[in-house]
């Protein structure tokens, strides 16, 4: 397992160096530069060159390309042309919000994929089993700033606003810093429910058609009616037997929504105001801030290859017919 | 869906959310885009500089409601054709305790000066002015390059902290800690800055009585929220008592609202179609005029921004004390064909579209898709051209696209619009001679006229008010007739404010120009 995750990193490491390598050249084929973001029209023409300079964008790309290597290998990053700080406090901001926000949806998607999952199929063409699944297609093709936008006017409407003030933007309440510790964490939670929500909805209804699928399949197995057989209460025999077995494939679902969760979280932390990697990102791409495009096209790089490896190395765990470091 | 939805009861219930008392109420503000620095000598950023020249620094001199110079750090002035000697306040004090001396501001207008600061500042500002000399600890003369028009709005900006930022290499002052956790000079200090989220700041107690005293509101967050919709319902809300650039589509929907109203004031921004005159369709001003009058700009003001705009002649905004006044040229269809017909573009094979030598009257309109009026108008203005037989191919494209095309002038037509950062009358940048052979420069009509360069000399050099408002009202009319722009209006900026709040002013010194004086209902005025 240590040689297999060993082999994996290594081989990961040239295939992140093209993302950036690509990134690179595509950010500069792009037209403009950090100089003609700036709005101000004014500024006279000397002054934007002499701006070009001080970012050191007057040097040839190879040039650029290579300084940039050699800050990323120290660590550093550079510094940020638009917040002009160091990318590594930008990065060091925005990442731990997006994981947060992310992390939160995984489990959201999974405890909730899969609880619709298994009741569907334990209920096979029952009436809750055709209204979730109904309920599922129509939430998997809503897309995710849309189902934001509404539930923002939902929570504010005149009906719902008086009993249930939740928040629609932002990380923290205004009074954040006057409430106690508890109170600090509750409203932290209060303004993860919507984001969460509508990130992770749409995913959650996926994970359920597959858990469903899944269900389906090991409840027709031997072992099961061999289960049944024995007397054992159809309780143990779903929880005990089937879903363990039913959950293998959906490990590996893990890997696949990551990076797809990294994608959703660019638009919903746009509609909700929150202060991730995603709107950086987005921000950094249209302000041509090159360093912070660079490092966070890496880092989310990095975190979709991670995901693949641990999805791989939990299948690994979980189904013991699976195997890596041959033998 | 059982889940979330008990999810939802149980972790709505446990929150009051809102604010605390009358007394130590936040004030919040909402606006779209995060600030990039708060240091005036190397912001490039318009919102920042409405942001921290009233609130964050104390500006050498201030403008009253009518845009006329007041005194403010500089509490008088001797002014000649050569230079200005300024007396400064000597009660004003860094945010860190140290006073406001006549070196600071020395050392501000050295380092906006140096070359290699790069600064917007300089560039706004400074253009005119040569040196700075101190003559005391609260005197100091500027020397001018030449005699000039308007002299005292060259120091419509802040000084910044001498002992801070010496021995900061000006190359690298952009990204010095300073601009992030500024030590200002205004009624508000910035108290923590959260980037993306929210900028806090709070009053300073100790702020002079003779400028206005402490703000009577004590806490103030600029918050960052990107999408609109959720700007207007946290407005509608009361979680939010300003909506800063509200759109103008949105405005009707704080129609009998009780929370909020909408505040609708003059601004510094224009809209306009650039022709490049170096293109043989537009190189004729006949044809420009035609264009012009073919283009219902009153029906586009009307259908974009709900007639939220004032009508556009020239670059002099018309809230300017020196603004000429003149009429734009007419909307007249018939009379746009007869120009077209003169210039040679007569419909002669039957399609519908005029022609010229076998070459029809086509061009493509360049417009950045960014803008949320932009498509809506590059679509009237197809309609409306094709009624009098020219073809508009839209090109709308990303911002940045556009941008570095039109200041390449590699287009025939754009659709853009221009702001202005500070409210001295200079046009030479955009219309004149000299810029149009510069490349890079913001004449990328590439528009020359001899007799209008010399008007500009004469508006921008003398000293003599009435003799400029003549001049420039000649050199409007000489715009009129040439249309290198069609200006198609003067936008007007909107802002969703709360009913909440007293006091509010907002013109086009800023929308947070006067927040000082700002107070909640119910609150005594300071």
């Amino acid at each position: 397992m240590l040689r297999y995750s060993g082999r994996r990193l290594l081989g990961a490491i040239p295939l992140l160096l093209g993302i950036v390598t690509l990134t690179f050249i595509l950010l500069h084929l792009a037209p403009g530069d950090p100089t003609t973001a700036y709005f101000n029209p004014n500024i006279p023409p000397d002054v934007i060159e002499q701006m070009r300079r001080n970012l050191g964008l007057d040097r040839p790309l190879p040039v650029q390309y290579l300084d940039w290597l050699r800050s990323f290998f120290t660590g550093h990053f550079g510094y940020s042309f638009s917040q002009h700080r160091p990318v590594a406090a930008v990065i060091g901001d925005a990442l731990p919000n997006t994981l947060l926000l992310s992390g939160i949806s995984l489990v959201l998607i999974f405890v909730l994929g899969c609880a619709a999952g298994v009741v569907q199929a334990v209920r096979q063409y029952s009436a809750a089993d055709q209204v979730l699944t109904l309920l599922a297609l129509a939430i998997y093709s809503v897309p995710g700033f849309w189902l934001g936008l509404m539930l923002i006017l939902l929570v504010s409407s005149p009906v719902l606003s008086g009993w249930l003030h939740l928040p629609i933007s932002g990380m923290v309440s205004i009074d954040h810093e006057y409430l106690g510790w508890w109170g600090r964490v509750a409203d932290r939670a209060r303004h993860l429910v919507l984001p969460v929500i509508a990130l992770g909805l749409a995913s959650a209804a996926g994970v359920a058609r597959y858990m469903r699928g899944s269900m389906l399949e090991v409840v027709g197995q031997d072992y099961i009616r061999t289960a049944r057989a024995k007397g054992l209460p159809e309780r143990r025999v779903i929880l005990g037997h089937a879903l363990r077995n039913a959950l293998l494939p959906i490990v590996s679902l893990l890997g696949l929504y990551l990076p797809l969760l990294f994608g959703g979280t660019v638009v919903i932390e746009y509609v909700f105001s929150w202060p991730g990697m995603g709107r950086l990102l987005y921000n950094a791409i249209l302000a041509r801030d090159y360093p912070v495009v660079m490092a966070a096209t890496f880092l989310f790089g990095a975190l979709v290859v991670l995901g693949n490896l641990l999805a791989d190395l939990l299948y690994a765990a979980v189904d013991p017919r699976v195997r890596y470091d041959g033998r | 869906m059982p889940v979330v939805a008990a999810a939802l009861v149980v972790v709505g219930a446990c929150g009051g959310g809102g604010a605390g008392q009358a007394g130590s109420r936040t004030l919040v503000l909402g606006y779209a885009e995060d600030l990039q620095t708060l240091d005036p000598v190397v912001s490039t950023d318009q919102n920042a500089n409405d942001l921290m020249y009233p609130l964050l620094y104390t500006p050498l001199v201030t403008y009253d409601t009518a845009y006329r110079v007041r005194p403010w750090l500089a509490r008088s002035w001797t002014l000649s054709d050569s230079d200005v000697v300024f007396e400064l306040r000597s009660d004003v004090r860094w945010q860190d305790g140290k006073p406001v001396t006549a070196e600071d501001v020395k050392f501000t207008f050295d380092l906006a000066k140096d070359p290699a600061t790069a600064s917007p500042l300089a560039a706004a500002y400074l253009t005119d002015v040569d040196s700075a000399e101190v003559l005391g600890p609260h005197r100091i003369r500027f020397r001018f390059s030449e005699p000039h028009a308007e002299p005292l709005q060259d120091f419509a900006w802040p000084p910044v902290p001498k002992h801070l930022l010496e021995g900061i290499d000006p190359a690298h002052l952009a990204d010095a800690p300073f601009g992030r956790r500024p030590v200002g000079s205004g009624p508000y200090r910035v108290v923590r800055w959260e980037a993306g989220q929210e900028i806090l700041l709070e009053a300073v107690d100790s702020f002079p009585a003779a400028l206005g005293g402490p703000a009577a509101i004590g806490r103030v967050s600029y918050r960052i929220l990107p999408e609109a919709t959720t700007r207007l319902q946290e407005l509608l809300r009361g979680d939010l008592q300003v909506d800063g650039p509200l759109e103008p589509q949105e405005a009707p929907r704080l129609e009998g609202s009780k929370r909020a109203r909408l505040a609708d004031f003059p601004w510094r921004q224009f809209t306009y179609i650039g022709w490049n005159t170096r293109d043989s369709l537009f190189r004729d001003p006949s044809v420009r005029r035609a264009l012009t009058m073919a283009i219902d700009r009153n029906a586009l003001l009307q259908a974009t921004l709900y007639g939220h705009g004032r009508p556009a002649v020239g670059p002099i905004p018309p809230w300017h004390p020196y603004a000429p006044h003149l009429q734009p040229l007419p909307y007249d269809p018939d009379s746009a064909r007869a120009l077209l017909a003169r210039a040679g573009w007569r419909d002669t094979d039957g399609d519908g579209i005029l022609d010229r030598h076998g070459v029809p009257f086509r061009f493509r309109l360049l417009a950045s898709q960014a803008n949320a009026t932009f498509p809506d108008l590059v679509q009237m203005i197809q309609a409306q051209l094709g009624k009098v037989g020219i073809e508009v191919d839209p090109e709308l494209l990303e911002w940045q696209t556009v941008l570095s095309r039109h200041r390449a002038r590699n287009f025939e037509a754009v659709l853009t619009n221009w702001v202005l950062d500070n409210f001295r009358v200079d046009p030479r940048p955009l219309f004149s001679t000299r810029a149009a052979n510069t490349p890079g420069s913001a004449n990328r009509s590439s528009y020359s006229n001899p007799v209008a360069d010399s008007l500009m000399e004469v508006g921008t050099r003398t000293s003599d008010p009435e003799r400029a408002r003549r001049t420039w009202a000649v050199f409007e009319e000489i715009l009129r007739r040439d249309q290198p722009f069609t200006f198609l209006f003067w936008n007007d900026e909107l802002a969703g404010v709360s009913r909440d709040l007293e006091g509010v002013h907002m013109d086009a010194r800023g929308e947070l120009f006067t927040l000082p004086d700002w107070r909640w209902t119910g609150q005594a005025s300071r």
